[in-house]
């Protein structure tokens, strides 16, 4: 079934620096605490939602390189937030951020609202109005 | 500048790690799987709806806050619990009871915190740690996911305290003041259990405890034929990584459960109990064998490599372990 030895060696800096307690379970009715990194399968899985954000942030960018999209939506792809919780972190409702989505929209946009995303993002207005 | 005594011992899940590692502060010698099975931690829950990381979330475990408020109620060991509104008064408060003399829990958010593994840097505001001294500026931090005692400065913790989003922490600070001398662990645990119990099989609701697995197998069943390969094998790595990777010691809890149902054997002197953890740990290596099959499909691959009705059967096979357990765990007299 399950190879628990098999824990290869991860060449992305990202995965495998630090230790952390797993449980497991023998035939014999024995519980075990060990201190180790995570195994194969479960590094597949942290990988893939990497991949996913990703992907995401490429797409967007591209998106917004095209002028199809606000930078607003390269932005909250790269903080790795989904548009309820950029609603949140920005203090704006949900429809009003998705409003601003869109490029045109953006360009007509208060100092005062992009100072609220600039904040939410940790970045400055400058920063926020270019993206490269 | 405080810096207390405390003893950091690393654990598989944050909010039980702190909690016992609170109470052995104050002289009690809890385990951790004891902490987890008296708060009555272990869930299940499917909710289509709530979309965490663009996919449904699944837990397998209660809300956050709940294992250590009901571990210390169930103990009768007095707490405190704050939330602020304004954060530097957070922070006062937070100084004021370390120089009191008491380390303190605090929930805050993953995304912002320094010295968290770059892996799990995504928005999740459930975590916990403990924070046992401060000396100018630089605080003291205690986290039972790493290996080893770590700081933070004052603002990086202000941050932290008051992330934004879904479970928002609102500066939520709790540490318990007094623990009585001969506490009786016993009634504490047959409750715990109970309510573990109608938790799993008791509750009439089709996307909770053992019913909400099944749900979850139908589901499955259906993913790659409604929403395409490439996002049914996403979801599948959503329910994966709530079960292995954040800070569930394996297996969605189920062995850390099994610990404690094989310490609670020990300690109510019922046979029983132990038959039921060696069940219970089967039925954990179960969950682990479907993350591995599972995981297969979490490549980037153009087709699956195992098919989804194979993983559905083996989350009914696990649901009617479930239980099964939970039926005869609900009689524990």
């Amino acid at each position: 079934m399950m190879d628990e030895n098999s824990n290869p060696v991860y060449t992305d800096q990202r995965y495998g620096q630090s230790r952390e307690l797993l449980y497991s379970y023998e035939k014999d009715g024995n519980y075990e605490k060990t201190v180790g990194f995570h195994n194969e399968a479960d590094r597949i899985t942290i990988q893939q939602a990497w991949d996913h954000f990703n992907e995401r942030i490429a797409i967007a960018r591209e998106k917004v390189l095209a002028g199809k999209a606000s930078p607003i939506v390269y932005f909250m792809e790269k903080n790795l937030v989904d548009t309820l919780t950029l609603s949140m972190l920005a203090g704006i409702s949900l429809w009003r951020v998705k409003w601003h989505f869109k490029p045109g929209v953006f360009k007509r946009l208060k100092e005062k609202t992009l100072q609220k995303y600039a904040d939410a993002f940790n970045i400055t207005i400058e920063e926020l109005k270019k993206v490269e | 500048m405080v810096k207390l005594e405390f003893e950091h011992r690393q654990a598989g899940h944050c909010e039980n790690g702190v909690t016992s590692n609170l109470l052995n502060y104050h002289k009690f010698k809890i385990s951790e799987p004891m902490v987890f099975g008296i708060g009555a931690g272990l869930f299940f829950s499917y909710l289509p709806f709530l979309k965490m990381q663009h996919a449904p979330t699944t837990s397998f475990r209660v809300w956050p806050g709940m294992v250590f408020d009901r571990t210390t109620k169930m103990l009768g060991i007095k707490t405190r619990v704050h939330r602020f509104r304004e954060p530097r008064e957070s922070m006062t408060k937070l100084n004021e009871v370390l120089e009191q003399g008491y380390p303190v829990g605090l929930q805050v958010g993953t995304y912002h915190l320094p010295f968290f593994p770059p892996e799990y840097r995504m928005h999740y505001n459930m975590h916990n740690l403990v924070i046992y001294g401060h000396d100018n500026g630089t605080y003291f931090v205690s986290d039972t996911l790493m290996e080893r005692l770590v700081e933070i400065s004052y603002d990086d913790l202000m941050r932290v305290r008051y992330a934004k989003g879904v479970f928002a922490p609102q500066g939520r600070m709790y540490y318990p003041i007094h623990v009585p001398d001969n506490i009786d662990i016993k009634p504490a645990i047959i409750k715990g259990i109970r309510k573990t119990a109608y938790n799993m099989v008791g509750i009439p609701f089709p996307l909770i405890g053992a019913k909400g697995i099944r749900y979850l197998a139908g589901r499955m069943r259906v993913w790659e034929k409604n929403l395409g390969p490439d996002r049914a094998a996403y979801y599948l790595g959503q329910v994966l990584r709530m079960e292995e990777e954040v800070g569930t010691a394996g297996a969605g809890f189920r062995y850390i459960y099994g610990a404690f149902l094989e310490e609670a054997s020990r300690v109510l002197q019922q046979d029983w109990l132990r038959e039921m953890s060696v069940e219970m740990g089967e039925n954990a290596n179960q969950w682990r064998a479907f993350s591995y099959y599972g995981s297969r499909n979490c490549k980037k691959r153009g087709k699956p490599e195992q098919s989804y009705d194979f993983l559905a059967d083996m989350l009914l096979d696990c649901a009617d372990r479930e239980e099964k357990i939970f039926k005869k765990l609900a009689k524990i007299k």
